[in-house]
């Protein structure tokens, strides 16, 4: 009941921002219109110098201001223009992810031995039915970026990067089945693999409790999981059997959903970002919500999707992609600066540089 | 590349046609030579004369190695795999022979004949009565697969011949990978290539039918010199750091394989030809997109617009790395400082790029298909690319590509002359 008050109130603000009245696409912190670039200083006739430098004023908010725009210093160093944050603001925010990731790792065994129970059982359908739930479960954690490293390739592990393919040994895990699961394998045989996974999927809780990433790479993981998410998933690629692209975008917004929700503390008051990436994440989630609601309560497998829903979720994903792109930038630690210059090459040196290029061009 | 001999190309072709075409080409000449003894020529004249020398201009089938190794990469190419179906061995010398006496006439441009008025034409006809040649090149390649049990070949294998294995991160396609034969046709027109694949095609119809291919494009010499090597659909440019394939003693450290040294291993027909590893690596450009730049240029080590290594200003200079051992200003795990740490000991390992950009439109997912049409030749894979490809796997730019195809292949030495033809040394 409470999750479809949550469909139909997220149903509804899509609805809102979809209003024909071009508001659609109105961003709540967008700037509606530029000034000239280069707008001579008021300060100009008052002040001589920028304070603290040897600038003359009149210079000030021409061409200063302009390399200011470009992310350009004073010394002329590429900088970034926001102050970074201390990196031990992101001790709360990643626990706070382990606490949620250990639920979803509990959740992924118990569907983990249901999906192997329903195998035993010789009935196909509940097997995909729990297939589907415990692969969707592991979804969840967004485990982008080797966090799992080697035991990833044991749970979600796709053939291709395999020598042999689909016929290696080595491959194993929720691909593994889910190929036997949908080409008519017998469901016996698939058992063993089953048991497999439960393993892998209980030594994930040590995995995560010990895992260390660092802040660029949590921030990071805010978009990583959706662009993998949109390449394999909303592609195909990863799932060319049960062609349930839907529900993996679904899991991993979910995970999005839940690092950007961890790193709000952090972005507030820091660019726009906050409230474009909210948007962008409700839009998408209002439109899983619609397409859910269409199919009659359960995502459809890519091929089940219409081809205008199969463009929108294409374009909402990439909407929430280019408005996530900026949570690195914005959740920045560290100063980037210009890399130091190479000592200036002597003439001589500069001399066998010209006559190289002149060799390149065909020159004499 | 034979001189811009723009004239007598046109001559020799009038010459050569048939009454039917005569007409036409007659007018090209006469109007080219208009053109030379006007004193200014405006930009659409000038332009018109630039074609008209690429079209005429030759690059030679025949040689000591193939053409289209050394040869400078030309602005398009497509690349067809092959697998043999030919039942034995005499078959699939038919094959190999027309296939290269149909690329050496080419790549010379010819005539398109005439045949009876109800045979189809000899010559699909789709550059007009004259196939200019354009700087076509046709280099043709041997897979592992080709020397298996079917044709008795196995004992002329190249030593280091076998399929591309699948490196970590990698994603091939078997539908895209390797085979039995691959040509790779490279020239200056689009139309040229596709030309010459129908052309090609058709040579070996019934012998050797097709895998997969892939088609590719340079993007244009933008400057600010003619010297800046274009740029990949990461922005980025390519190709800089290439080994300099005027100097002859360098190509047979690094390129042509040398049976004549005892350590080489290789069979005595092999001498001379080169190893062709072909990696179509699928680029996430929306993804790379989203990258900030400083990201972009740590990965690569280069400043995007100059192609300068970082801390340096033009795009040749050195990156000196013997300054910066602890990568504060190029990091260690930088693409360039992978591909070519430019120490004495992996100066071996170094390998001849000549590669393609590749566009093959859009995915179920709605993102750009496009990528790099990666192609390096070597004298020995393990010890250069091989090599190079486990130093890459460090590399962060493995997040936003994929390698979904290509393969391992021998491209054999040069056909002598007409009446020779690539690949006869493994029949002798």
């Amino acid at each position: 009941m409470l999750g479809a008050i949550v469909a139909l109130a997220a149903v509804t603000l899509v609805g809102a921002a979809l209003a024909p009245d071009g508001s659609s696409k109105a961003r709540p912190f967008a700037v509606s219109r530029l000034a000239p670039k280069s707008a001579p200083s008021p300060l100009a006739g008052r002040l001589s110098k920028v304070y603290g430098t040897n600038i003359p004023a009149s210079r000030y908010g021409t061409e200063i201001a302009d390399l200011e725009d470009e992310g350009t210093n004073l010394a002329g160093e590429q900088v970034s223009e926001l102050s970074p944050l201390p990196a031990r603001l992101f001790i709360v925010p990643e626990n706070e992810y382990r606490a949620y990731a250990q639920r979803w790792i509990a959740q992924a065994v118990s569907g983990a031995s249901l999906l192997r129970h329903a195998l035993g059982a010789g009935h196909r359908a509940a097997a995909q039915l729990a297939w589907a739930t415990t692969w969707s479960d592991y979804l969840h954690l967004g485990a982008v970026y080797g966090l799992f490293a080697t035991q990833n390739q044991a749970i979600d592990g796709v053939p291709g990067v395999l020598p042999g393919g689909s016929a290696s040994p080595r491959f194993v895990g929720l691909h593994r089945i889910e190929m036997g699961l949908w080409t008519g394998a017998s469901l016996g045989s698939l058992i063993g693999y089953s048991k497999l996974l439960q393993g892998a999927l209980e030594r994930l809780h040590n995995v995560v409790a010990q895992a260390q990433f660092t802040p660029l790479e949590y921030a990071t993981r805010s978009h990583e999981i959706i662009e993998d998410a949109q390449r394999d998933l909303l592609s195909g690629s990863e799932v060319p059997w049960s062609g349930q692209g839907v529900l993996g975008i679904a899991a991993g917004l979910a995970a999005t959903e839940e690092v950007f929700h961890t790193l709000e503390p952090l972005l507030s008051g820091r660019e726009n970002t906050e409230g474009e990436v909210r948007s962008e994440l409700l839009m998408l989630r209002g439109l899983l919500a619609s397409i859910d609601h269409r199919h009659h309560g359960s995502y459809p497998s890519l091929a089940q999707l219409g081809s205008y829903e199969h463009e929108q979720l294409n374009g909402y994903v990439a909407g929430a992609l280019s408005a996530l792109e900026q949570m690195p930038g914005t959740l920045e630690t560290e100063v980037r600066r210009s890399p130091p210059k190479l000592p200036q090459p002597s003439t001589a040196e500069r001399a066998k540089e010209r006559a190289e290029e002149r060799q390149a061009e065909g020159e004499p | 590349m034979s001189p811009l001999d723009r004239r007598q190309f046109l001559s020799r072709s009038a010459a050569m046609l048939s009454a039917g075409g005569l007409g036409a080409l007659a007018g090209v000449v006469a109007e080219a030579d208009s053109h030379s003894s006007a004193p200014q020529q405006s930009s659409v004249e000038q332009s018109r004369d630039t074609l008209a020398t690429e079209l005429a201009t030759r690059v030679s089938f025949d040689g000591p190695h193939q053409a289209g190794i050394l040869t400078a990469a030309q602005a398009q190419s497509t690349l067809v795999a092959l697998d043999s179906i030919a039942p034995d061995r005499s078959t699939l010398i038919v094959a190999l022979r027309n296939l290269s006496e149909r690329a050496r006439s080419l790549a010379h441009g010819d005539t398109v004949g005439a045949e009876e008025l109800d045979d189809p034409p000899p010559d699909s006809g789709i550059l007009g009565p004259v196939n200019a040649p354009d700087q076509l090149t046709v280099t043709i390649a041997f897979g592992a697969s080709l020397f298996d049990y079917r044709y008795g070949l196995q004992a002329l294998k190249p030593k280091g011949l076998e399929a591309m294995p699948n490196f970590p991160h990698d994603d091939l396609d078997p539908t895209r990978s390797h085979g039995d034969v691959l040509i790779s046709v490279c020239a200056g027109q689009r139309d040229t290539v596709v030309h010459t694949v129908r052309e090609l095609m058709r040579s070996v119809v019934g012998h050797l039918t097709p895998r997969w291919s892939i088609d590719g494009f340079k993007s244009a010499r933008r400057g600010p010199t003619p010297a800046n090597n274009p740029r990949n659909l990461f922005a980025f440019r390519d190709g800089t750091a290439n080994p300099d394939v005027q100097d002859a003693s360098l190509m047979d450290e690094l390129i042509w394989v040398q049976p004549a040294l005892h350590s080489s291993g290789e069979p005595a027909w092999a001498a001379g030809g080169t190893y062709q590893v072909v990696r179509t690596i699928r680029m996430h450009v929306e993804f790379w997109d989203r990258v900030g730049m400083f990201e972009q240029q740590n990965m690569i080590g280069r400043y995007r617009v100059t192609g300068a290594p970082l801390g340096a200003t033009s795009e040749f200079e050195d990156p000196r790395y013997d300054l910066d051992p602890e990568g504060k200003r190029i990091p260690l795990i930088a693409h360039i400082r992978l591909a070519n740490p430019r120490t004495p000991p992996t100066a071996n390992q170094r390998i001849l790029r000549r590669g393609y950009n590749y566009e093959r439109g859009i995915d179920e997912a709605g993102n750009l298909d496009q990528g790099l049409l990666f192609v390096a030749f070597n004298q020995d894979i393990q010890r250069q690319f091989a090599t190079i490809q486990t130093r890459l796997q460090a590399e962060e730019m493995t997040d936003y590509i994929t390698p979904v195809g290509g393969g391992y292949f021998f491209a054999p030495p040069g056909s002598r002359g007409p009446g020779d033809w690539v690949g006869s040394g493994l029949f002798v």
